[in-house]
């Protein structure tokens, strides 16, 4: 499988954080391109005189759906690498309908509100402006929002897998609704255009005909995939994320309530000395299936003694999220249960890092707090963070 | 220069679609906006009140990794869109300044209304934990059922209110 390439361990921070702004830059100028700059084009969609939102959103979603589904039935994609927004019914049903309140509103949604912006409308920077302050009002009204917002989770969700039918089968459904939803919003624009004095959006037929047969044909090569024998049979069904041991030990900390650890070593080893709150499966549970009943709300942390342990079959059907420790308890014992070294040369990072370490390590270990760093004059501190930006 | 017409929607989703598909296939994730704003406000609060931010239970999750709230993935994505967003508006002769409304609207109306919008989006995205790119265009093209639902009741939502501020734009 070649895609995606992340999986190859190409890209380091920094060369990510450059693909990031590659795909900002095509995303943004397609956005602008297709209109969504101006918050009227956006409104339109609301009083059907113009479905240009239902048309760009639908045909982005197919294009890529299809695709992706087309790639990986051709075996060169995989898909469980892919990463699948979370569902949490509630908390989405109802930020949902807030969300497509504010738009009418506003005129835009937060994408196309940075377009706007940079396209010189001053609505779209009150518009972003409003929405870093609802961000706010969220995070400092949280307490009382915490169960809601945590509400009716049940893991990444595909609809596919949901059905239990072949990805291609919901695509080719997929691509058969959309182009009904096009035909039937083209109907309604020349029923509700010229009631409002618009001009009906023009619609070429020829540029219909070759998307549309574009999709169409694209999502029943994807069909014809399922009947080639499956390659790559071995990937395990869902790749496991890591966690690496500070990171751990902090929620082990904050938020024991959203993990559940599972100790894979040996049961002697186990028995003797545990990440706190760690399963140890029973002797007779090598495949530890109990994990696979787990409830799949919280994350799943699996670790060995060192390195990434082969994943039991028990904890690969865990319906939810699966880490594995960096390092195993080898690298549990090395980063929190060893005293951290100070920097020698202390910049803000390393010096919160060491805080971190040292705080996390005398938590687990009972030891006293170690000893403080110490502080020369650091020649170029970073100043505050960039304030704004492109918002 | 005379101002280029905007792409047919059709062909703008094709391409927006293929953007989408190039992260996917490169990254393994899709697009998101709504993260990258939510940075910035946290960042901009921390200038103000850094207590406040970093011991607030939602926001800690930005702290503490070592790593500045600004430096992710989203941020840097945000700042493409805005790039290729003036790239866009200048090379079609669409870029000044102005304000976007109907006839009817004063400029105070629509500005109040943009920012009232804008909160309520803001609370939102941050309830349903992504916006129409995170959830809805990206969620939905890796068929989550969550995003499924987030996006049809977004345009539930447009469509109920729609009629309540209709002097904002007819």
């Amino acid at each position: 499988m070649t895609f995606p390439l992340y999986a190859h361990g190409l890209f380091g921070t920094y060369a990510g954080l450059l693909v990031g702004t590659l795909v900002g830059v095509a995303f943004g100028f397609v956005l602008e391109r297709a209109g969504f700059g101006r918050a009227r084009n956006l409104a339109a969609q609301f009083y059907l005189t113009d479905l240009r939102v239902l048309k760009v959103m639908f045909s982005a979603i197919v294009t890529a759906l299809v695709g992706m589904t087309f790639l990986s039935g051709i075996g060169v994609l995989d898909l469980a690498l892919i990463t699948v927004p979370e569902t949490f019914l509630w908390p989405q049903l109802v930020g949902g309908l807030l969300l497509g309140a504010g738009f009418i509103v506003s005129g835009y949604c937060p994408g196309t509100g940075v377009v706007a912006i940079a396209s010189g409308n001053l609505d779209g920077v009150a518009a972003i402006g409003g929405v870093m302050l609802g961000s706010l009002a969220f995070g400092f009204g949280y307490g009382p929002l915490e169960g809601f917002y945590k509400s009716s989770a049940m893991g990444a969700v595909r609809i596919d897998q949901l059905l239990g039918v072949p990805i291609a089968v919901v695509a080719a459904a997929v691509v058969a609704m959309a182009v009904g939803a096009f035909l039937g919003g083209e109907k309604l624009e020349a029923i509700f255009a010229p009631r409002a004095g618009a001009l009906v959006p023009a619609s070429p037929a020829r540029v219909k005909a070759r998307v549309f047969g574009g999709f169409a044909a694209v999502a029943a090569l994807a069909l014809v995939a399922l009947a080639l024998p499956t390659r790559g049979a071995a990937t395990p069904a869902r790749a496991a994320k890591t966690i690496g041991p500070l990171e751990l030990a902090r929620e082990v900390v904050m938020a024991p309530e959203t993990l559940w650890i599972v100790d894979l070593r040996p049961g002697a080893a186990a028995a003797k000395e545990r990440i706190p709150g760690a399963m140890v499966p029973p002797a007779t549970d090598e495949q530890a299936a109990f994990a696979a009943g787990l409830a799949p709300t919280r994350r799943l942390v699996a670790y060995g003694a060192s390195g990434a342990a082969v994943l039991p079959d028990g904890v690969r059907k865990f319906l939810g999220d699966v880490y594995v420790l960096e390092g195993g308890f080898e690298g549990w014992t090395s980063a929190v249960l060893t005293a951290p070294v100070p920097p020698v040369n202390p910049t803000p990072d390393l010096v919160a890092r060491f805080q971190l370490a040292s705080a996390l390590h005398a938590r687990f270990t009972g030891a006293a707090a170690a000893a403080p760093v110490e502080i020369r004059p650091v020649a170029n501190v970073p100043t505050g963070p960039r304030k704004g930006g492109g918002c | 220069m005379s101002k280029r017409p905007f792409w047919n929607p059709y062909v703008a989703g094709v391409v927006l679609g293929l953007v989408l598909l190039a992260s996917f296939l490169v990254m393994g994730f899709g697009l998101g906006s709504s993260g990258a704003v939510t940075r910035f406000a946290v960042a901009g609060a921390h200038l103000v009140a850094p207590r406040a931010v970093e011991t607030n239970a939602y926001f800690s999750q930005y702290f503490g990794s070592g790593k500045h709230v600004l430096e992710d993935w989203l941020v840097f994505e945000v700042l493409g869109v805005f790039l290729g967003g003036v790239l866009g508006a200048y090379s079609a002769g669409r870029l000044k300044l102005g304000i976007e409304k109907g006839p009817r609207a004063t400029t105070a109306q629509r500005l109040a209304l943009a920012v009232a919008g804008g909160v309520l989006m803001g609370f939102a995205a941050r309830l349903a934990r992504g916006c129409t790119s995170g959830q809805a265009l990206t969620g939905g093209a890796a068929l989550s059922l969550g995003s499924w639902v987030f996006m049809m009741a977004v345009f539930t939502g447009g469509y109920l209110v729609a009629p309540l501020v209709r002097r904002e734009w007819r």
